[in-house]
């Protein structure tokens, strides 16, 4: 019985066992898939987040760094300002446990440019102040090392120009809310915070190193000739592109200053001149255009002033003799000029000083511009003296792009600050017409190689331009001491590719430019030393054996003995 | 012949050296080392340390971000810190590992059985001796801390296997019972602390047990019923997992853990940022341990995360799928409650991460970096490799014993 008893136990409990291992088993693949399960899951989740959330970096540019405001480089990729992160020092006064005389003694150790008193009032206030902004970091370490818990370092975004003030009026500023206040930051605000444009600079037409000389050769010749201020422009013919841009005297971007605004005024755009003869060959061209002009051998009656309406023309360099159109510019008659804006007559030269857009302000991709100082009424009188660059106010900008079109073959195109790609160019449109165009070439190298532009020469570069130095308008009449001396230049005359405006304001005619403030002896000479700097870089080489051909016209010039 | 005479002590000598290699860990090498090398799940063993090399890779990656948190003005960790260390943990852990997976299966249980006793009594010290981390007090030691419960993990899975396979021997034993009367109490101890992620774990350990060990339908249904009770509960009542549940589930401040965790797993993509090219790690606290998967995800980017869940899936399934051939209950219950402690830790980890699951506080096993918590890992490796052993010749005599295993029993 026992033995039956017990072997039917043992039996029993080997099927108990063998089902409990299966069940074991079963549910063993039960907890596989439970973990299959999560595993899919986890997989889907994966795949969710990599297909449809956004991630920042993606693997080929992990290391790029997108700026809060797009850097600026000129067009060789030169850097010209860029965002960083600076300390700047604020107090909160009533944080302050030290004393606080004995802090603003320590505080005008570190800042020597600011009084002990200074920092005492600024301690003493009852709002947090800032101390400082855009601290270096050694100098944020030594007023962190005077251990008080009232001054704190916020870290901001501020704005470097590592050029300094190398092209600050192109370039212009970013105020304290981190707002473009002029020039490209101000015209260019809004993209260069664009989300999806930060991360690529944004390339100015600007070339840095041309943009380094004309400073350089304006600012000397600023300072030599004790004139009270001095711009510059360097266009593309073909493009508009504004390769280099000056107005003088100049500030630094990095800091500004109370004093600085008259400083920021962009001369070149923002300021308008009587800019003088360099109208005349404008004039010159219209007349070319319209046909009023058909033969250069022609000759106009230059013996004597104009007298018209009580108003008196006369030539500065007077010939007292019959010029023909050659010797009108390269002598710069007022005379012959006035007399063949009249053969022109009104509307056809509002017709061209219309289509040159000098009724409007420059067209430029920048906001500080300025309208133009149009004439009240448009009679015969005016008419003459606009001729000659008297009665207009216009900018350079206005000038340098009149120039452009009257040596590229005839088109006329708004000036860019952006480097324009090949397709970027606009077409413009035409003012003159091409054969027009290549009559000024030979003219204006005319004017350089026999007349008052000779102190423009610069050998080789087969300069072309025309001399202007207007007298300042001053209680109704002009004050003959106070010069606008400007040069309007091109080269090389044989396949024009930039213009070079030079203009000098108030030379006071000192022994420098030989007693003398008219632009042969002010505005030309930056001409004949930057063109040579320059030329190189922009690919223009000098060679004597390359020139305009002039030897159809040269025997058109009277020489006395000759 | 002169030939001959020259060569033939050189070929004497490579051919008693490649006889002794050969031989070596061979199958007629009867060593204890070619026994255990025979016996061990081998592919188990691969992939663990495949994990653990995985593991080192991450840690270059997240160490600088953690050695740069932590460093401080007067001390600068270097930022391979926490890969170094965890090179001289693996050179204890993985020696550790071995050791234990040596054990015959009887010491193993002897020896999980007194470690579940010994580390027992330690974490009942833990409120009177430890000392508090991070808001919790769940360490104790002196000099080298340990937490005691990392390593009552893999006892605890072993000890209520064992208890549950003796209802085999006498079905009247009310296992079950005992079995939830020692996790309750250990979940108690637990919740002192507090510490809810290791309570999740003993809770899967053991309801994965009594589920293999043929706990009835209805009782299972009560007891998820009583998980999900029990985590509703610590919802209401535990302010830190309020906190955390709160967050997964509304989505916290930019600046908590989940969201830098999110922030540091999506910057990759699907390919990655590129070893040390990640940048969000840096702001990412535990990156070196809890948020590990994260950090793998920014540098080396999704797909390798994914592989890594695949790789953990392939370990569990390779050692579940290995248990289908085996017919002691025992051995049953404790190998799947080990690989369930892995497997689930490591899935909770990951689910974490992928703000699938409200932020615990949970390592990824032998990825993270773990200090003594990969001593206690190792040694929970090391019992489940000691017992899925098997000889290899009687698994197919017994298993097989219908088809050619019969005839190559008799033949």
């Amino acid at each position: 019985m026992m033995v039956v008893a017990k072997g039917q136990e043992r039996v029993r409990l080997a099927t108990f066992q063998s089902q409990a291992l299966v069940v074991a088993k079963v549910r063993a693949i039960v907890v596989l898939l439970l973990f299959l399960l999560a595993v899919v899951a986890m997989i889907s989740r994966l795949f969710y987040i990599g297909a449809f959330e956004e991630h920042n970096v993606a693997s080929n540019n992990g290391t790029l760094y997108i700026p809060p405001r797009g850097d600026i480089v000129d067009r060789n990729g030169v850097p010209l300002a860029r965002t960083i992160q600076a300390f700047a020092i604020r107090v909160v006064p009533e944080k302050i446990i030290g004393d606080k005389a004995v802090l603003s003694e320590q505080l005008a150790e570190i800042f020597p440019d600011t009084s002990a008193q200074k920092f005492l009032q600024i301690l003493n206030r009852d709002k947090p102040t800032y101390l400082r902004r855009r601290v270096v970091p050694e100098v944020a370490n030594r007023v962190h090392a005077l251990g008080e818990v009232g001054f704190d370092f916020p870290s901001e975004n501020e704005r470097f120009y590592p050029q300094h003030s190398l092209g600050a009026h192109l370039l212009g500023y970013v105020n304290a809310d981190e707002e473009g206040a002029m020039g490209v930051e101000g015209a260019m605000n809004s993209l260069l915070k664009q989300e999806d444009m930060r991360s690529q600079p944004l390339e100015l037409a600007m070339d840095a190193r041309v943009q380094a000389a004309l400073e350089q050769e304006l600012g000397s010749q600023m300072l030599r000739l004790e004139a009270k201020g001095a711009a510059g422009i360097i266009l593309d013919v073909d493009s508009g592109e504004v390769i280099a841009l000056a107005s003088m005297p100049e500030f630094n971007p990095n800091k500004i200053q109370k004093g600085d605004i008259p400083r920021q005024l962009n001369a070149v755009t923002n300021n308008v001149y009587e800019l003088g003869s360099t109208f005349k060959p404008l004039t010159v061209a219209a007349a070319l255009d319209a046909g009023t002009v058909t033969n250069l051998a022609t000759r106009y009656d230059a013996t004597e002033p104009i007298r018209i309406a009580g108003f008196v023309i006369k030539d500065d360099h007077p010939q007292n003799r019959y010029l023909n159109v050659p010797e009108t510019l390269v002598h710069s008659s007022n005379i012959v000029t006035a007399r063949l804006a009249d053969n022109l007559g009104a509307e056809r030269m509002q017709k061209l000083v219309r289509s040159l857009g000098f009724d409007v302000p420059p067209e430029i991709d920048l906001n500080q511009k300025a309208q133009p100082l149009w004439p009240s009424k448009w009679g015969r009188t005016n008419n003459m003296t606009i001729a000659y660059g008297h009665g207009i106010s216009v900018t350079p900008m206005h000038l340098a792009s009149a120039y452009a079109a009257m040596v590229n073959g005839g088109i006329w195109r708004p000036a860019s600050i952006k480097k324009l790609r090949e397709s970027e160019i606009p077409a413009g449109r035409r003012v003159f017409k091409a054969s027009t165009s290549a009559r000024m070439r030979q003219l204006l190298r005319m004017i350089v190689v026999h007349g008052t532009g000779r102190s423009a020469d610069a050998e080789g570069f087969r300069i072309g331009g025309k001399t202007g130095s207007a007298e300042k308008p001053e209680d109704g009449g002009y004050n003959k001491k106070s010069l606008v001396s400007t040069f309007a230049a091109a080269f090389p005359m044989d396949n024009p590719r930039y213009v070079v405006i030079s203009m000098i304001d108030e030379p006071s005619g000192n022994a420098a430019s030989s007693f003398q403030r008219t632009a042969a002896y002010t505005a030309a000479p930056v001409i004949r030393n930057l063109v040579p700097r320059i030329g190189p870089m922009l690919g223009v080489m000098p060679d004597k054996r390359r020139d305009v051909n002039i030897s159809e016209l040269t025997p058109l010039l009277w020489k006395a003995g000759g | 012949m002169s030939d001959n005479a020259v060569k033939r002590p050189s070929v004497v000598f490579s051919e008693g050296i490649s006889r002794r290699f050969s031989n070596r860990l061979g199958r007629s090498d009867r060593s204890q080392l070619s026994i255990w090398f025979w016996e061990i799940d081998r592919i188990a063993l691969s992939i663990m340390l495949i994990l653990m090399a995985i593991g080192l890779i991450a840690i270059a990656a997240a160490s600088p971000a953690t050695a740069e948190r932590l460093s401080t003005d007067r001390v600068t960790l270097d930022p391979l810190y926490f890969f170094y260390r965890q090179l001289r943990w693996l050179a204890v852990g993985i020696p550790v590992m071995i050791v234990v997976s040596m054990l015959p299966k009887k010491e193993a249980r002897r020896l999980a059985i007194l470690a579940m006793i010994g580390f027992g009594i330690l974490l009942m010290l833990v409120p009177i001796l430890g000392e508090s981390k991070n808001g919790a007090q769940r360490w104790i030691g002196y000099g080298l801390t340990i937490q005691p419960s990392e390593f009552l993990k893999p006892a605890f899975a072993v000890t209520i296997a064992w208890i549950l396979s003796l209802k085999v021997r006498d079905p009247s034993l009310p296992v079950t019972l005992f079995s939830g009367f020692l996790f309750a109490s250990v979940a108690c101890l637990l919740m002192m602390q507090p510490n809810l992620g290791a309570t999740i774990v003993f809770f899967g350990i053991w309801f994965v047990l009594v589920l293999l060990a043929g706990l009835s339908a209805q009782i299972i249904a009560l007891t998820m019923a009583g998980g999900v009770g029990g985590l509703l509960g610590a919802y209401f009542l535990y302010p830190t997992a309020t906190a955390r549940i709160n967050s997964w589930l509304f989505g916290g401040d930019s600046f908590d853990q989940v969201s830098l965790a999110h922030k540091t797993l999506t910057n990759g993509g699907f390919i990655g940022a590129g070893p040390g090219l990640g940048t969000a790690k840096f702001r990412l606290p535990e990156a070196h341990t809890d948020y590990i998967f994260s950090v793998v995800g920014e540098e080396f980017g999704l797909f390798a995360c994914a592989a890594i869940a695949i790789i953990y899936l392939i370990l569990i399934g390779r050692v579940l799928m290995r248990l289908q051939e085996e017919n002691d209950l025992f051995t049953s219950l404790a190998v799947t409650g080990l690989v369930a402690q892995i497997g689930g830790q490591a899935m909770i980890n990951m689910a974490v991460n992928l703000q699938l699951f409200p932020s615990k506080g949970m390592t990824l096993p032998f990825v993270s970096y773990g200090g003594s918590s990969m001593i206690a890992l190792c040694f929970a490796a090391g019992l489940l490799l000691a017992f899925s052993r098997r000889n290899p010749y009687l698994d197919r005599s017994l298993t097989n014993r219908d088809s050619q295993g019969l005839e190559w029993h008799t033949g």
